[in-house]
């Protein structure tokens, strides 16, 4: 065992004096020493922490991560406990300076203290310049961060230590119970998240000289948000009492810091910045009782409402409320998702539903049914006018020659009207002969007309020829429809009549009914006058009849009937 | 003064007669017309007509179809030079009128232009007949497939177009190559001269034989 410890302790300080640019190369001894060296730690440690599950450090075929979970496992109470320890010795000073007159323990512890401090710097500096390497090498310097680290928190945990001890022995004027449970009560509202009111340009500084060591702290152990706030408090606390540590650790600091990346702590330590101005806020209004009161409450919301409206104000509008947009202007599809309104100018499709379809087939069928299929009729124009005769071009070559056909028109026109003899006469004997078959004309006819005259000897010397009947009837080229006139064919012949060829009368004509007294008895004396006329005549026609057939009887009989029946009427 | 030309020179009769009006101017002579042959004072004309290479076969085939009319009706001598390729016109003493010998010129002219003897006859008959030419150059300028087809337009299927034409306007048309050659009265030439432009420009025939009917419609009645 103590040759093991040995080694060990050998490894570690074979460790430390390593040179950086050996730990680019991967080399088995030296992966050998840092797991011995990290045997050695977590079993040393192994006492300030009861409740870890493994008695010592499992190295042996386990990889790297493994190891490093097991003394993540370790560790993590074990930092907890520290920070309390820290936070008590940051209320009560006067403990720390117990541990430091706690005898020459106290002077070697401090120098413990310091040693470790400056090879936790010169260990820092050489991790921070490590930190770029290849991952077998971050292993590696997380282990070996883990070894420094440990050996911190080992110096703290033996401070811690023999504070405890010295308390749970001894209730003197320095320590109380009740000022414990205090403190105590104290420390775990503060874990909930209240913190001390401090000025905060004082706190400010404290977080940024103190938030460098808690950056490169929290690098390698990778805390929660809560841890974050509790290393601040326990850096802030040891800001506060620990003035010559916290110049000590100043210069340290600068003295990293000049050797450190400035950006990469600068980039965190805005970023802690940020967040510290955030906890301040939250700081100052936590601060207050218990809670944020229900006006508290109300004017958050109110506030975040406002930030809200704020905010979109002065944002650029969305594009539905931009007036003309078009499709350039604002996102794909966007039109899409929005119901838009517009005059349709045309009327919608018919929607085709069965019944529809069914109507229309029934029209269809009734249609084909009755034959109306709605044709288009030709609109016969009447045929009022003659068609007019189309004189036909012919398209054969002619077989009279050009002479004969002017010859035609010749004898027509101008030696025909004229007897054969006189046209003699009048054409110059000299001139061209056109008439030379008007010669043989001549002899034609001279000829016929001794035939005529051999024929006519042959019948009577009366003979008359046929008497030549000239109609003069008016052909009119004209449809034999169009005499008939024209009138619809429901008008009855009877009606084609005019009113005055139907009667003919003059003078006012009057009914009956009309009449008046006066004009009917001339109506009627009219009539008298006239049947008194034709009766005479009548009778002096029969008289006339008698008397031609010459019989008295009759006559004499007749004569006195006459005068009777003239009476009577 | 009578119409009827006097058959007999009449010396001076009348004389005597105007003795008794010394007053009065001496009467009038009365000539006999003078003829032909005195009306150029005893000369003989000539009218020379050449013979185109193509007309030579014809003009033998129908010699005697043409010389018949010349010589007796016309009275107008007529040769062949071989040597020179021309058809020679002489007047004689007795050739009755002074235009015989141009007309008998023209009908030689005409049928050597490409009219057959039965249509150039028409001009010895006829005085009112009239020959145009003009080529189809005059009224458009054509090249190559255009000039065929235009040609083809104005002869029809067969010559029907341009028998069409001639039945309907009287007259005679030669189609020689791109010389045009028509044969008729004035107003008729006219009117063919027309559609067969109307049918160089392009026209379709039914176009030019409807316009010919409105035409000749009206002519119909007239001569």
């Amino acid at each position: 065992m103590a040759n093991s410890t040995e080694t060990a302790v050998e490894s570690l300080h074979h460790i430390k004096s390593t040179e950086p640019p050996e730990w680019l190369v991967p080399k088995q001894e030296l992966s050998q020493a840092v797991r011995a060296a990290s045997k050695l730690l977590f079993s040393s440690l192994k006492p300030y922490c009861p409740k870890s599950p493994f008695d010592q450090l499992l190295t042996e075929g386990f990889d790297a991560e493994q190891i490093w979970q097991q003394i993540d496992l370790q560790s993590q109470p074990l930092l907890s406990s520290l920070r309390r320890e820290v936070k008590k010795f940051e209320k009560h000073p006067e403990e720390i300076s117990k541990l430091k007159d706690g005898g020459v323990g106290g002077g070697e512890k401090k120098k413990v203290l310091v040693q470790i401090e400056t090879d936790n710097v010169v260990n820092d500096d050489e991790d921070d310049d490590d930190m770029d390497m290849d991952e077998d090498e971050d292993d590696e310097e997380e282990e070996d961060e883990e070894g420094e680290e440990e050996e911190k928190e080992r110096g703290t945990e033996e401070e811690g230590e023999n504070e405890g001890e010295e308390k749970g022995g001894i209730e003197d004027k320095f320590l109380k119970i009740k000022e414990l449970q205090e403190y105590l009560e104290e420390d775990e509202a503060r874990e909930f998240g209240l913190k001390k009111k401090k000025a905060k340009a004082e706190s400010k500084k404290e977080e940024e000289d103190t938030e460098e060591e808690g950056d490169d702290d929290e690098d390698e152990n990778e805390g929660s948000e809560d841890d974050d706030d509790e290393a601040q408090e326990e850096e802030d606390g040891l800001g506060l009492f620990d003035g010559n540590d916290e110049e000590d650790e100043d210069d340290l600091e600068n003295a990293s810091r000049k050797k450190n990346k400035s950006s990469k702590e600068k980039a965190k330590s805005r970023d802690m910045l940020e967040e510290d101005s955030g906890s301040d806020y939250e700081q100052d209004v936590d601060k207050r009782k218990d809670g944020p009161s229900k006006h508290e409450k109300e004017l958050d919301k109110l506030r975040s409402k406002i930030e809200e409206m704020e905010k979109a104000n002065l944002d650029p509008k969305v594009w539905t409320m931009r007036g003309e947009v078009t499709a350039a202007q604002r996102q794909k599809n966007s039109a899409l998702e929005v119901d838009l309104d517009f005059e349709h100018n045309v009327r919608p499709a018919p929607v085709i539903t069965e019944e529809v379809t069914a109507s229309l087939e029934d029209l269809i069928k009734t249609r084909i049914s009755e034959g109306l299929f709605d044709d288009v009729q030709k609109a016969r124009t009447s045929s009022s006018k003659a068609p007019r005769e189309i004189k036909e071009l012919d398209e054969s070559k002619s077989k009279k020659g050009l002479a004969e056909v002017y010859e035609v028109y010749m004898l027509r026109d101008f030696i025909l009207p004229l007897n054969v003899e006189e046209f003699v006469q009048k054409t110059d004997p000299a001139s061209a002969p056109l008439t030379f078959s008007d010669e043989l004309k001549k002899e034609a006819s001279m000829l016929f007309k001794k035939l005529c005259l051999k024929l006519d000897a042959l019948s009577h010397f009366h003979f008359t020829p046929k008497p030549v009947v000239e109609d003069m009837s008016i052909q009119t080229n004209v449809p034999a429809l169009a005499m008939e006139e024209v009138a619809p064919m429901a008008v009855s012949d009877a009606a084609m009549l005019a009113p005055e060829e139907v009667f003919s009368g003059k003078g006012d004509i009057k009914e009956e009914a009309e009449l008046t007294k006066a004009e009917r008895k001339r109506r009627r004396a009219n009539k008298k006058r006239k049947f008194k006329a034709e009766a005479a005549k009548r009778m002096g026609k029969k008289a006339r009849q008698m008397t031609t057939v010459g019989n008295n009887d009759e006559g004499l009989y007749c004569i006195p009937i006459l005068p009777a029946i003239v009476g009577g009427s | 003064m009578s119409t009827e030309a006097p058959t007999s020179m009449e010396t001076e009769t009348v004389a005597s007669e105007t003795k008794l009006e010394s007053n009065t101017l001496p009467p009038k002579p009365k000539f006999e017309p003078l003829k032909a042959h005195e009306m150029s004072d005893g000369r003989i004309q000539f009218r020379k007509v050449s013979v185109p290479p193509h007309r030579y076969s014809p003009l033998k085939k129908y010699w005697m179809d043409i010389y018949r009319p010349i010589y007796e009706q016309m009275k107008i001598d007529i040769r062949m030079n071989l040597k020179a390729r021309k058809v020679e016109l002489k007047t004689r003493s007795d050739t009755p009128d002074v235009s015989n010998l141009q007309k008998c010129a023209d009908f030689v002219q005409a049928f050597m232009l490409g009219f057959d003897v039965p249509d150039a006859i028409a001009l010895l008959r006829l005085d009112e007949l009239y020959v145009e030419s003009f080529e189809i150059k005059d009224v458009k300028t054509l090249r190559g497939e255009h000039l065929s087809r235009a040609i083809g337009r104005l002869s029809g299927k067969g010559g029907k177009t341009k028998f069409a034409i001639e039945n309907a306007t009287k007259t005679r048309i030669v189609i020689a190559d791109t010389k045009i050659h028509i044969l008729g009265s004035f107003a008729n030439i006219k009117i063919v001269r027309d559609s067969l432009c109307s049918l160089i420009l392009g026209s379709p025939a039914g176009k030019v034989y409807s316009k010919l009917r409105q035409v000749t419609a009206r002519l119909a009645e007239r001569f």
